[in-house]
């Protein structure tokens, strides 16, 4: 017997939270040596280009590309098995269920447009740098920063709500107790990386 | 004071067939104390007349044992899966709405049919195989501790309140529910039943299985008999990951 429908769910699971919290995490650590201004934002760009071009692209492709098309195509196929319920069962968990689920919706397209954008669009096809004045000029439409600010926030929870499940769906939290406090934690998780992320996305307009 | 009579507004979906198009219909029925749901459906019974004089069908319902044993009446009950006949007409806003549980496929008006659940309770091995019996003193032995979980697991009563407030159960997906699954988790806790452990996680750890639970957590809030559903999923998780690495490294 293979239960192919159990790996993928534990894979998409472990994929998600190991992986694209990796991601994640990354991400908000490059950007926010913008915080450092200009010089401290583009040094740091210019470390990661010392690594070899077909490298750098391999890491691309295993780390960022195909765990984001496995989680995001799988994780459609989940979503589109709910039927969120959150006003007839108004239970906090059951809004973060169905928050996990919209942040999800949300994410597929921001991150098509923000992928193709700035990876495919503007440094694959164009061959521009990314540089601290290209985000700067990009962030200075207040409707893009908006539309990146709740990118960013809805990634974060996504992120910090998967904790919290993927503590029950690998059994390590199994009474209630210890189910509530890891969602206390990763929601002040949530929020403090909710501000860090404010933070170092208004340095640009501070400078 | 002007003397006026108590009544209770009811707004009940109805359908007249498996197929056929929902519709809703107004009742008001005379107030006593302490009416529940199935009473009120049964004054209704007795004379079927909505509030604007019409005399329609009584309407169709579910009920057996009136003590909140059996879970028959399972209905949705001002939008939140409840018994019928442990709901309190004082413990409800008004006017109080009627609805089937739409999980499950309709029969006609409230009553519904929940034979899906026989089906994954047959799926996951809910039962002891048993070849012959014991006298007491012979028995295999319960761990006490664990014959309290066992009790508090066997209230089940396969009402289906937790599958029909579960988003992850209902026609768009395979999910069998927490009930069904925490049965399976019931008679891996029994002496005997535990022989045959590993062939109810295997058929936990199929298609619509557990895997298939979103930790929506509405299960345990609106289980009538309380049991501690999410625990048990919890641990269920454990063992089928258990049995996972088992299925990997030891074959």
């Amino acid at each position: 017997m293979i239960n192919v429908s159990f790996y993928l769910r534990r894979l998409h699971s472990l994929c998600g939270l190991v992986m694209l919290g990796g991601v994640l995490i990354e991400h908000l650590l490059t950007n926010a040596s913008a915080m450092g201004g200009e010089a401290a934002f583009n040094q740091g760009l210019a470390m990661m280009e010392l690594i070899p071009p077909p490298i750098f692209f391999a890491i691309e492709i295993c780390f960022y590309a195909v765990p984001l098309l496995f989680h995001g195509i799988y994780g459609m196929y989940i979503a589109n098995q709910a039927k969120n319920n959150p006003t007839e069962y108004g239970y906090s968990r059951n809004w973060k269920f169905a928050l996990q689920r919209w942040t999800a919706w949300y994410l597929v397209v921001f991150l098509i447009w923000h992928v193709g954008y700035l990876r495919i669009y503007t440094k694959g096809i164009m061959g521009e740098h990314i540089s601290y004045a290209l985000v700067q000029s990009t962030l200075a439409n207040p409707v893009v920063f908006g539309l990146y600010a709740l990118g960013m926030f809805a990634a974060i929870f996504h992120f910090c709500n998967g904790i919290t499940t993927f503590c029950m769906t690998w059994g390590i939290t199994k009474g209630p107790r210890s189910q509530c406090v890891v969602d206390k934690m990763a929601m002040g998780l949530c929020a403090l990386m909710c501000l860090f992320t404010l933070a170092f996305m208004s340095s640009y307009f501070i400078h | 004071m002007a003397e006026q009579k108590k009544t209770v507004k009811f707004i009940i979906e109805r359908q007249d067939s498996p197929t056929s198009n929902p519709y809703t219909q107004e009742f008001e029925i005379p107030y006593r104390p302490a009416l529940n749901v199935v009473a009120s459906l049964m004054e209704i019974q007795k004379n079927p007349v909505t509030t604007d004089g019409k005399k329609v069908a009584p309407v169709v319902w579910e009920c057996n044992c009136l003590e909140k044993v059996c879970g028959a009446c399972m209905m949705v009950i001002n939008g939140r899966a409840r018994q019928a006949c442990c709901t309190l007409i004082d413990d409800l806003e008004q006017p109080i709405r009627l609805q089937p549980a739409r999980t499950f496929p309709v029969i006609r008006d409230l009553l519904i049919d929940r034979s899906v659940m026989f089906e994954s309770l047959k799926r996951v091995q809910a039962w002891v195989e048993v070849d012959g019996s014991w006298e007491v003193k012979d028995a295999p032995i319960q761990n006490p501790y664990t014959a309290t979980t066992a009790y508090e697991i066997s209230h089940c009563m396969t009402c289906g309140c937790c599958l029909e407030a579960c988003p992850n159960v209902g026609p768009q997906s395979d999910f069998i529910g927490a009930s069904p699954s925490v049965q399976a988790y019931l008679f891996n806790l029994h002496p005997l039943g535990k022989f045959d452990k590993e062939k109810r996680l295997e058929a936990l750890m199929g298609k619509g299985g557990i895997t298939s639970c979103g930790n929506s957590q509405n299960c345990v809030e609106v289980c009538p008999k309380n049991i501690k559903l999410t625990t048990y999923l919890a641990q269920l998780n454990r063992d089928v990951n258990k049995q996972a690495l088992k299925n990997i490294f030891n074959k």
